[in-house]
């Protein structure tokens, strides 16, 4: 590129949409990325955004980056450059390193866009740089990205928003999320997503800290520990976990290295994440041709970087071509300041306030009161929408116009049931996963339950699965009658269930087992978990006992002591007789510790 | 660790299958992958020894931040291999400390 205008160091969403606003207008774009593919933390991202329309709501992360991607590929004078690093600012220019070639050239645009986003936040505990031990983010690549799954059972650390949607994606992909420890005694991310995290089973442990990773090459357990108001270990509280893989997910600090080394302040703002460069409303930072968008200015997420990034575009085109939509880049700093106007995007605003900028409140619906009893019997959703978070699909996207959240996107949304033709569009839309189908059977004690479900195998008509609660209980099993597919992998299921599970039954399970010889009948155990756990390496009677609770039930093991240990002894080689019955405990009917403590002794 | 074929959301579609080698070991990679990447697939999840206190580290953040994935690529120390793309007949070792750079 002979006469290159701008420079953007880094290809992630604010990149991208800065990109995209400077080359509208001719201007001669080069966008520098490090990694080997650009779209930055877009790629590996499978959940859909909340948000509006204009700014892909709805759509999931990674085929936000294909979007803009493919916007400026029809760009001739938009470049981006791969696998190459902005590694220094200096006076006479800027040096950029080309990995693949190995070279380093030295550029010298008109004007600086860093959008270079953010790195993880390291958290400190014994053991913690061994490997397996990996930031929320380095999960995602690696699942998500490359599709390889780094462990089977894993710890979460952290239960901010990329906590909670890591151990949604991992469940997804098939591994079993152990824990979510949180040191606050509140979850930290959207009610929404904790929701998601909390219907799969996974229990979020509040006041808990890590305290070591176990294992001496790599990962193999955790030890954690609850905390005091203090935040100080309580050792009397302690836990252990097997886990193969921790997972950090503690925060993002801005990588602000480029904006310090071109000379622009920088100031220590902890709601925006760390040090963040200095900054007017138009993403101009203290040095006139240097911009910046995106988590580098404050850790926030991709839509706002996005908007960010089209506003820094917006100035560059009116310093550099003079063509400038002034009424677009009004309604994109109005369109910020709406979505930054809800109780989630508290801790930015006094973040933001730090820098100098004016916060005006704004009103926004706090609650719906929707008459969802008064329509008894019809199908129609249940909005579960429980905190004001910036989202609006379900008002976009209903055909009939039903749903509203209003002028302030943080509002939550009220339905008009009359108008409602239960459709579904809004059940498979929501980014939050937050709205459900319920039809009553009236002339019945049965209900229809109709499920967004994310996972794999996809149930299908007439299947019995598992209907499970709010917290992953399983409530009963249900019969598929309708699997509705919207084309955008959130396909609504529907199950036919007892009505009085209509409150709490939130999500479903394909049932696993595949065969129902039970062995055990006081703790439902088949011959197949019997052979599975030998075969997992359970070949001792009382190993298998304790990890099955095989014999433990009521019954005190007399209907499938037996049995067990010939099938014990049927996969081992060893005859039953030589095998180790296990402890014939105490109490031999069941027995209330009432009636005992009552009771006297005899022949004192 | 394993790779995953069948996702509810995502298709992944890999490259041609090459071959590299870790420590001597021939591996199995695909054309597209980063080296990190083609290791973890391998179930090699300890790329290094560090310099101080000789711990077993492997890669923290996966995006070229942290430099905790570097190893010593075809005799070339300090390579961030979370963002370093695998190639056909490559040879990869754990790096041993800071890494010795050969003339």
């Amino acid at each position: 590129m002979t006469d290159l205008h701008v420079l953007i160091a880094g290809g992630g969403p604010a990149g991208l949409a800065t990109a995209i606003e400077a080359g509208k207008v001719g201007l001669n774009v080069l966008i520098v990325d490090e990694g080997i593919e650009p779209g930055g933390q877009l790629v590996k991202q499978t959940h859909k955004f909340f948000g509006n329309e204009n700014f892909y709501a709805s759509v999931r992360g990674f085929e936000i980056a294909q979007e803009l991607l493919k916007e400026i590929s029809n760009m001739k004078n938009v470049e981006i450059l791969p696998e190459s690093t902005v590694i220094g600012i200096y006076d006479k220019g800027i040096p950029v390193l080309n990995r693949e070639t190995d070279r380093v050239d030295l550029l010298k645009p008109e004007r600086i866009v860093i959008a270079t986003g953010a790195s993880e936040k390291f958290l400190q505990f014994e053991n913690n740089d061994l490997p397996g031990v990996y930031g929320a983010g380095a999960v995602q690549t690696l699942m998500n990205q490359y599709g390889i799954l780094p462990g089977e059972n894993i710890l979460i650390i952290g239960s901010g928003n990329i906590g909670l949607i890591v151990s949604y994606q991992l469940e997804q992909a098939g591994a079993n999320v152990k824990a979510i420890v949180e040191a606050a005694d509140r979850i930290g991310g959207y009610e929404v997503h904790a929701r998601k995290a909390k219907r799969l089973g996974i229990p979020i442990l509040l006041k808990h800290t890590i305290k070591k990773a176990l294992g001496i090459t790599q990962v193999e357990g955790a030890v954690i520990t609850e905390v005091d108001e203090n935040w100080q270990m309580i050792p009397s509280k302690e836990r252990e976990f097997v886990v193969d893989t921790i997972c950090i997910a503690t925060g993002l600090t801005p990588s602000v290295e480029l904006v310090s080394q071109a000379g622009g302040n920088i100031k220590y703002i902890p709601e925006l994440g760390g040090y963040v460069p200095e900054r007017n409303i138009d993403m101009r930072t203290t040095v006139n041709n240097v911009f910046v968008a995106g988590d580098v200015s404050g850790i926030e997420e991709a839509t706002t970087a996005m908007i960010e990034g089209r506003i820094a575009g917006l100035n560059i085109a009116r310093d550099l071509s003079k063509k400038i939509d002034e009424n677009r880049l009004n309604d994109l700093k109005e369109q910020i300041k709406n979505f930054r106007s809800g109780p989630t995007s508290q801790k930015v605003c006094s973040g933001l306030q730090k820098l100098g900028f004016t916060i005006e409140r704004e009103k926004f619906v706090e609650k719906n009161d929707d008459d969802f009893k008064k329509y008894e019997g019809k199908k129609r959703p249940i909005i579960e929408c429980p905190e004001p978070i910036p989202c609006n699909p379900c008002e976009t996207s209903c055909p009939v116009g039903a749903i509203t959240v209003g002028e302030n996107i943080n509002s939550i949304p009220t339905i008009d049931y009359e108008k409602c033709t239960g459709c579904g569009i809004c059940v498979s839309k929501c980014p939050g996963l937050a709205i459900f189908m319920i039809q009553e059977l009236l002339d019945s004690n049965k209900a229809i339950i109709g499920i967004p479900y994310e996972f794999l195998p996809l149930p299908q008509k007439n299947d019995t699965v598992y209907v499970l609660s709010r917290d992953g209980e399983i409530l009963d099993t249900g019969e598929v009658t309708q699997v509705t597919d919207f084309g955008n992998k959130s396909p609504v299921v529907y199950v036919k269930i007892d009505r009085e599970h209509i409150e709490d039954a939130r999500h479903i399970k394909p049932v696993t087992h595949s065969r129902n010889d039970y062995v055990c009948r006081c703790e439902e155990i088949t011959v197949e978990d019997i052979e599975k756990a030998i075969d997992e390496g359970y070949t001792d009677f009382e190993e298998l006992r304790r990890y099955l609770r095989i014999a433990m039930g009521p019954c005190g093991g007399r209907t499938c002591r037996l049995n067990a240990l010939k099938i014990l002894s049927r996969k081992t080689g060893i005859p039953v007789e030589k095998l180790d019955p296990g402890n014939l405990r105490p109490p031999a009917v069941p027995t209330t510790f009432k009636t005992i403590s009552e009771g006297s002794e005899k022949n004192e | 660790m394993r790779r995953l074929t069948d996702h509810p959301i995502l298709s992944f579609r890999r490259g041609k299958k090459i071959t590299f080698y870790f420590e001597g070991q021939e591996l199995k990679a695909y054309e597209g992958e980063t080296i990190a990447v083609a290791l973890h697939a391998n179930g090699i999840k300890n790329l290094r020894k560090t310099p101080k206190r000789k711990r077993n580290q492997g890669f923290f953040c996966a995006i070229g931040k942290c430099s905790s994935c570097l190893m010593e690529v075809n005799g070339i120390p300090n390579v961030r291999t979370c963002i370093t793309r695998v190639k056909e007949g490559m040879s990869v070792r754990r790096q041993q400390g800071r890494g010795e750079i050969i003339d």
